[in-house]
């Protein structure tokens, strides 16, 4: 028997080019954005400092979202004043 | 600019299904154990140093580009003939709900849509932002076992839930037991048969029943929120089969839902709330709105709700008889919600120390100055606070939270 697939055909989005990577993190600003969900900011900040040390980065610039299931309205601020971004998904 | 991505492992799923919705599934996940909430800050900081290492890789090494995906129209595929060999079938393809499911033949399909045209398109649904075009609908209402006749209503909650205030991508991959809860107004609900009073949210309906699984068949298989995995409910609710009713409008007391939102009452709409299950109320004592609202009110204001903490438009769905008893008290639909408003709070001592702290931590400007006394409403304002009437004979209503950053939409039912 022939059944139609319950899948929507086609429209599903391309995939993208990723922004080329840095050679290395030494002098620029490691940007986090903190999703509001627990210890999120904890880890992400724990982690942008130990790559700061371990890189010779320049240093650390915070964001947070109002909450997880918000929009990142910030999103250019941070492409303006970071040249990598740690974020977080979920819980 | 170069990104990476933190989660714990348990959302691995849900963090790579986002990741390539937007087209990027080779984006770099570092995964912590989980879980990271309700843990003391030093644990979680104590699990930086095992992911340093892979997010700074992810930050200095081009990974190789995935090859894509994307399919043609939609797909005829052969499955079973036998009806029982075709269930365990269509779990395998994740297609169905767990209860038993009718092919989507072509014949049948055909059906559903008659002449409306296949290919057009109603809503783009998250997570996976899945084009749900009519054809698409009609194949998940067909697995749900509904008819042409409801095919209108499961259309206009699907442009529904769409919409950006109902927040579809947070209701679909939230831990939050949530579903769209749809609610059916106007002459449609009597043609199709949709239940609005006796027993009006369980067993013994079928448009109730086949219009709820539609929609959450489409949720599931065009939005691509498939259950503990983009869909990381924690327990769910049984309304996640299905969950839709019409209101009784016939034995209400007050104008009913569309009319209050500005539809003619002769009007066919559907209205989506992002609700978790019912919680009844019982009283069987009080006669007057006064007396009744302390058991209400009551039931609402609870420690454990998405309404206390983020607000949001919460329902009550008044039983006939409780509503006819606020009514004689010479309350309108705007009084009820006033004075519910006012008294379903829960003061801030009731809640844990740390579940305050994570309070102040996210929403500092509504926390501000507040005490243990402090009474935190169950939205922001009174006009927030939906009211419906349904049911059958019988002295219960309910409240239907919900998940709180999420807004009701109500749609026309066209044709």
């Amino acid at each position: 028997m022939n059944v139609w697939s319950p899948f929507p055909g086609g429209g599903r989005a391309q995939v993208g080019r990723l922004a080329p990577r840095k050679p290395s993190l030494a002098g620029l600003t490691i940007g986090v954005l903190d999703n509001s969900k627990p210890n999120a900011s904890v880890l992400l900040h724990r982690v942008a400092e130990l790559l700061a040390q371990k890189t010779g980065a320049a240093g650390v610039r915070g964001w947070r979202k109002p909450g997880a299931s918000r929009p990142a309205e910030m999103i250019d601020d941070i492409a303006k004043s970071a040249h990598v971004v740690l974020t977080g998904s979920a819980d | 600019m170069p990104a990476v991505v933190l989660g714990t492992d348990a959302f691995l799923s849900l963090a790579k299904a986002t990741s390539a919705k937007h087209g990027l599934p080779h984006l770099a996940v570092a995964l912590v154990p989980h879980p990271l909430g309700g843990v003391a800050p030093d644990t979680a900081r104590a699990k930086a140093d095992a992911i340093l290492d892979e997010v700074l890789d992810g930050l200095t090494t081009d990974p190789a580009p995935p090859v894509s995906t994307a399919s043609a129209g939609p797909t005829l595929v052969e499955s079973p003939e036998d009806l029982d060999a075709f269930q365990v079938w269509a779990m395998e393809q994740e297609w169905s709900d767990g209860l038993p499911v009718l092919p989507p033949t072509e014949a049948r399909v055909a059906k559903i849509l008659g002449r409306r045209a296949a290919d057009e398109a109603i809503a783009t649904l998250a997570p996976l932002d899945g084009r749900a075009t009519l054809h698409a609908i009609a194949v998940n209402a067909a697995l749900a076992g509904a008819g042409p006749e409801h095919l209108p209503v499961i259309v206009a909650a699907i442009r529904a839930v769409a919409k950006p205030e109902f927040n579809l991508n947070a209701i679909q991959c939230t831990t939050h037991p949530c579903t769209p809860l749809v609610i059916v107004n106007g002459p449609i609900a009597a043609r199709l048969g949709v239940a609005g009073g006796p027993n009006a949210l369980g067993n013994g309906h079928r448009a109730n029943a086949v219009i709820g699984r539609a929609v959450r068949l489409v949720l599931q298989n065009v939005g691509g929120a498939r259950p503990g995995r983009e869909d990381r409910a924690t327990l769910g609710h049984p309304g996640k089969f299905s969950y839709c009713l019409a209101e009784n409008e016939a034995q209400s007391p007050w104008e009913p839902l569309h009319v209050e939102r500005g539809f003619p009452r002769d009007a066919s709409t559907v209205t989506v709330c992002g609700s978790e299950g019912p919680h009844n109320v019982n009283d069987h004592g009080s006669m007057a709105a006064e007396t009744l609202m302390a058991a209400i009110a009551g039931t609402a204001a609870t420690t454990g709700s998405n309404n206390i903490y983020l607000a949001g438009d919460p329902l009550v769905m008044l039983g006939p008889e409780h509503a006819q008893t606020i009514a004689s008290s010479g309350w309108s639909k705007a009084e009820f919600k006033r004075r519910f408003w006012e008294a379903a709070r829960v003061p801030l001592e009731r809640f844990s120390a740390d579940n305050v702290a994570r309070f102040m931590t996210i929403h500092p400007e509504r926390f501000e100055g507040t005490g243990p006394d402090t009474l935190l409403p169950f939205a922001s304002r009174p006009e927030d606070v939906m009211v419906i009437v349904a049911g059958g004979p019988g002295k219960h209503s309910a409240i239907v939270p919900t998940f709180g950053a999420t807004r009701s939409v109500t749609e026309r039912v066209e044709g």
